[in-house]
């Protein structure tokens, strides 16, 4: 209960956690903050690469960090961290633009 | 680099909209949330006009009255189920995706429901009786649960902006980078030193004259030493005899370049800044996130101590109700 929170992950660790992830949803079904069904595949292609859909977005934006995701995970990867990375893909490009 | 690799590989396929921007305030309309919303206002709306109808033509506007009873039991009820329905829901076996989030959603409507009827129970009797601080543990618990779902609102965006300070704009941690930086300034200050006394040693007619091999080592290869050794003092010099010393500190001359600002290493200065600002970033991140995690803790105490101080509530009504 007192560990040290869990910082973030840099992009290349992000990319390898991705390559990891097995696809079982375990992690979106834990969820709290997902409200409408997404797609792992979808989730994990968009946390790293390319467009951001306004599903995902809106997804992102509502993850609030409890880690609620992590515990269910068989392969013990860090799904708060990929939605952090995620949030900070939308947070840059809101500033370019 | 590494992501521009995996982004050429596999995003191929993905979708013409797209989404940017992290904007401070937005609220998103789900299902979940409207009907849980419309139940939560009509049944406060119903409870709240019956409350006033009831004071005005009642016999009986009082917390032990069966209105008041009717108050406290649903009120109850409805507390109950605030608390249960979510645990369940989240230990469940089988969910689907977004079931949680409509579980959540009725957890606070329920909650609401729970504070307005139990305060419509009080019937305005707020004596320091067990009943009271059971509604002041529960008016606690709920403005808890709205600040909880405010900094789970604002937290994670600040916790993005420290992370966007920690990285690069490839996504590398930007303290690695920062360090390898200061380590080629370091080496380049160095190289750019050590020729001297490369040379120092290397170009001393001395060597040239001898002919020997580099890297011998006799007692003529010291070629900067006097020649002469009766001027060489066995002694300690001053500045050895001061470095001996526990405080000794290297203070360069007042007058030296030395004591300039990044004088010594150019360029330094900037990097242990930026070096600085990653350091109080990644503090900041982990106080946010210990925010977000301990909110809930306090949550679930104040929770508890709500249920116990209800129990405690119970009894004392038990006592009045039941014969002696």
């Amino acid at each position: 209960m007192f560990k040290p929170a869990l910082l973030h992950k840099t992009g290349p660790q992000v990319v390898q956690e991705i390559r990891a992830c097995i696809g079982c949803n375990e992690c979106l079904i834990a969820c709290p903050a997902i409200a409408e069904p997404i797609t792992i595949d979808v989730l994990n292609r968009e946390t790293v690469s390319g467009n951001i859909s306004p599903a995902v977005a809106r997804f992102s934006r509502s993850c609030y960090q409890c880690g609620a995701c992590v515990a269910p995970c068989p392969v013990g990867l860090h799904r708060d961290a990929m939605m952090m990375w995620l949030k900070v893909r939308l947070l840059s490009s809101g500033q370019e633009q | 680099m590494y992501i521009d690799s995996f982004n050429q590989n596999e995003s191929g396929n993905n979708e013409k909209q797209s989404a940017t921007g992290y904007p401070w305030l937005f609220s998103y309309v789900t299902s979940a949330r409207v009907k849980s919303t419309l139940v939560a206002v009509l049944i406060i709306v119903i409870a709240i006009a019956f409350y006033n109808w009831y004071s005005r033509n009642g016999t009986d506007p009082y917390p032990d009255s069966g209105v008041g009873l009717f108050f406290a039991t649903t009120g109850t009820l409805f507390f109950v189920m605030a608390g249960v329905l979510f645990s369940l829901r989240r230990r469940a076996k089988k969910r689907a995706i977004g079931q949680l989030n409509g579980a959540l959603q009725w957890h606070i409507a329920f909650a609401l429901i729970a504070l307005v009827l139990l305060f419509l129970h009080s019937f305005g009797n707020f004596n320091p009786r067990s009943g009271t601080f059971a509604l002041y543990s529960m008016i606690a618990m709920v403005i808890s649960g709205f600040i909880g779902r405010a900094l789970d609102h604002f937290m994670p965006r600040l916790i993005a902006h420290e992370v966007q300070k920690a990285l690069t704009t490839q996504g590398d941690d930007r303290m690695t980078t920062i360090s390898q930086k200061l380590q080629d300034l370091v080496v380049y200050n160095t190289q750019k030193v050590e020729p001297f006394a490369a040379q120092s040693q290397q170009g001393s007619p001395f060597n040239k004259v001898r002919g020997g091999k580099q890297g011998t080592s006799n007692a003529f290869s010291t070629d900067s030493a006097s020649w002469d050794l009766a001027y060489i003092s066995l002694e300690e010099t001053p500045q050895e005899l001061s470095r001996n010393e526990q405080q000794y500190r290297f203070v360069p001359d007042r007058k030296s370049t030395l004591t300039q600002p990044g004088a010594l290493i150019p360029g330094a200065q900037a990097q242990m800044a930026a070096l600085e600002d990653v350091q109080q970033a990644l503090q900041r991140e982990q106080f946010f996130r210990y925010i977000i995690r301990y909110w809930r803790i306090v949550h679930i105490c104040i929770a508890l101590t709500t249920l116990g101080l209800t129990l405690w509530h119970l009894e004392y009504a038990a006592t009045l109700w039941l014969p002696h």
